[in-house]
């Protein structure tokens, strides 16, 4: 296992291959999830770990998997990792359960997953594949954060639940509604469209897929 | 190993085998947890009586929630249907019952007591429900729900709860939930005049 190259996984899934802003995968609970910080990181905690170990096990039986039934086997396994992280929430933080509610169930949909399993953990040894789903997940995560940090700071005055604008600040409710997030993600994939300089796509192709 | 992907038994085989792995280690997970998850939804349903009913639960224990449940709170069974008593010592002052309906998105469980003269809602909380967080999902934060502590229920049958600004408004809805806050005051109304006449009805 070699550090440069798990260096590189690493670059590509949170920054410049990053899967929302780059890729633009998991926009669903993107936009869905963002309108409060905490709910955006136990949901990012969550697309970790299904993303990682949904990778580790694509990759560990990735020589048995007939090629024309891969994708039954991956909504499978995929799906398996789902339930394990709501069943441990049920039982172990009750209260993030609920808040969260429908949507960890949704992870399954996350085209994030799906997008990766098939890209690298189909054509790449396990501990690689392991890490590209931390990896991945950490840039999802990272983007639902800031994402939600301006929506929850502008719309409640809040971050992480503690109030930071004060009782004089007005909220802004367009920022809680679905449209404050559709203004939001355009931002920030408009933002990192200047930051990052488009030649870069050569490296980054690695993985990419559109889905 | 190659050749033998391309026949019909070798995916179908493989398929089996993943399948039945998967499906053992979530029912083994599902097992093991099962205690600790109803554990979890009983303390759930005890704290939110325990809520509407106005007692004080100072700790997140469950241990401590038993207790105070326990001397507070008598089950009975009336009709058929439970029904949830609290006492101060030996004297009776409220009753709650389970309220339910369609909420904006799906539907929503709660309890909701009232007085034993039936002159006062005393509170009401939720169980579950699946609005959207932050917005109709504030039903269950404390500035919406403690609203409905002490209120009176003098008003006209089956009309007890009123938005304001409406003529004889006395709780506040919640901004950009119009569809959750009208959907709640109606499964309150419904719910609590229901319950009413049906005991007035028994005595």
């Amino acid at each position: 296992m070699s550090n440069t190259k798990s260096k590189e996984i690493f670059t590509l899934g949170v920054w410049k291959d990053n899967p929302v802003y780059r890729q633009i995968l998991g926009i669903c609970s993107a936009l869905a999830v963002t309108n409060l910080m905490l709910n955006s990181l136990v949901m990012g905690l969550g697309l970790i770990f299904v993303t990682a170990f949904s990778e580790l096990t694509v990759s560990l039986i990735r020589r048995f998997t007939p090629k024309h039934i891969r994708m039954m086997v991956q909504t499978l396994i995929i799906s398996a990792y789902v339930i394990i992280v709501d069943i441990l929430l049920k039982a172990y933080y009750p209260s993030m359960s609920e808040a969260l509610g429908p949507y960890v169930g949704l992870i399954i949909t996350n085209c994030i997953i799906m997008g990766r399993c098939e890209a690298f953990a189909q054509n790449n040894p396990p501990i690689y594949s392991f890490l590209d789903g931390i990896a991945s997940g950490t840039g999802y995560t990272i983007v639902l954060l800031i994402i939600s940090f301006f929506r929850e700071l502008l719309g409640f005055g809040t971050v992480f639940g503690i109030n930071i604008l004060g009782d004089s600040w007005v909220n802004w409710s367009l920022m809680i509604m679905p449209p404050g997030a559709f203004f939001m993600l355009a931002l920030l994939i408009w933002a990192t469209k200047s930051l990052l300089p488009e030649k870069d796509d050569e490296t980054s192709k690695g993985g990419a897929v559109n889905a | 190993m190659a050749k033998g992907k391309k026949s019909i038994v070798y995916p179908v085989t493989f398929m089996l085998i993943v399948t039945v792995v998967f499906t053992l280690s979530l029912s083994l997970l599902n097992e093991f947890t099962i205690d600790r998850i109803n554990y979890n939804r009983d303390l759930k349903i005890r704290r939110t009586l325990l809520y509407v009913f106005d007692v004080e639960v100072e700790a997140y224990s469950g241990e401590s929630t038993d207790a105070i449940y326990k001397r507070y709170i008598e089950e009975r069974i009336v009709d058929g249907k439970k029904l949830y008593i609290a006492k101060d010592g030996d004297e009776a002052y409220g009753y709650a019952f389970p309220i339910e309906g369609n909420g904006l998105w799906g539907s929503i469980h709660g309890f909701a007591a009232v007085s034993t003269d039936y002159s006062t809602l005393l509170g009401i909380d939720f169980i579950s429900h699946n609005e959207t967080p932050g917005l109709g999902g504030r039903i269950s934060e404390p500035i919406f729900k403690d609203q409905f502590k002490q209120l009176s229920l003098s008003g006209s049958e089956g009309d007890y709860i009123i938005f304001r600004p409406a003529i004889g408004g006395n709780v506040d809805t919640i901004t950009g939930a119009t569809g959750t806050a009208k959907a709640v005051r109606e499964i309150l109304n419904e719910d609590i005049h229901a319950f009413i006449s049906h005991m007035k009805g028994d005595r």
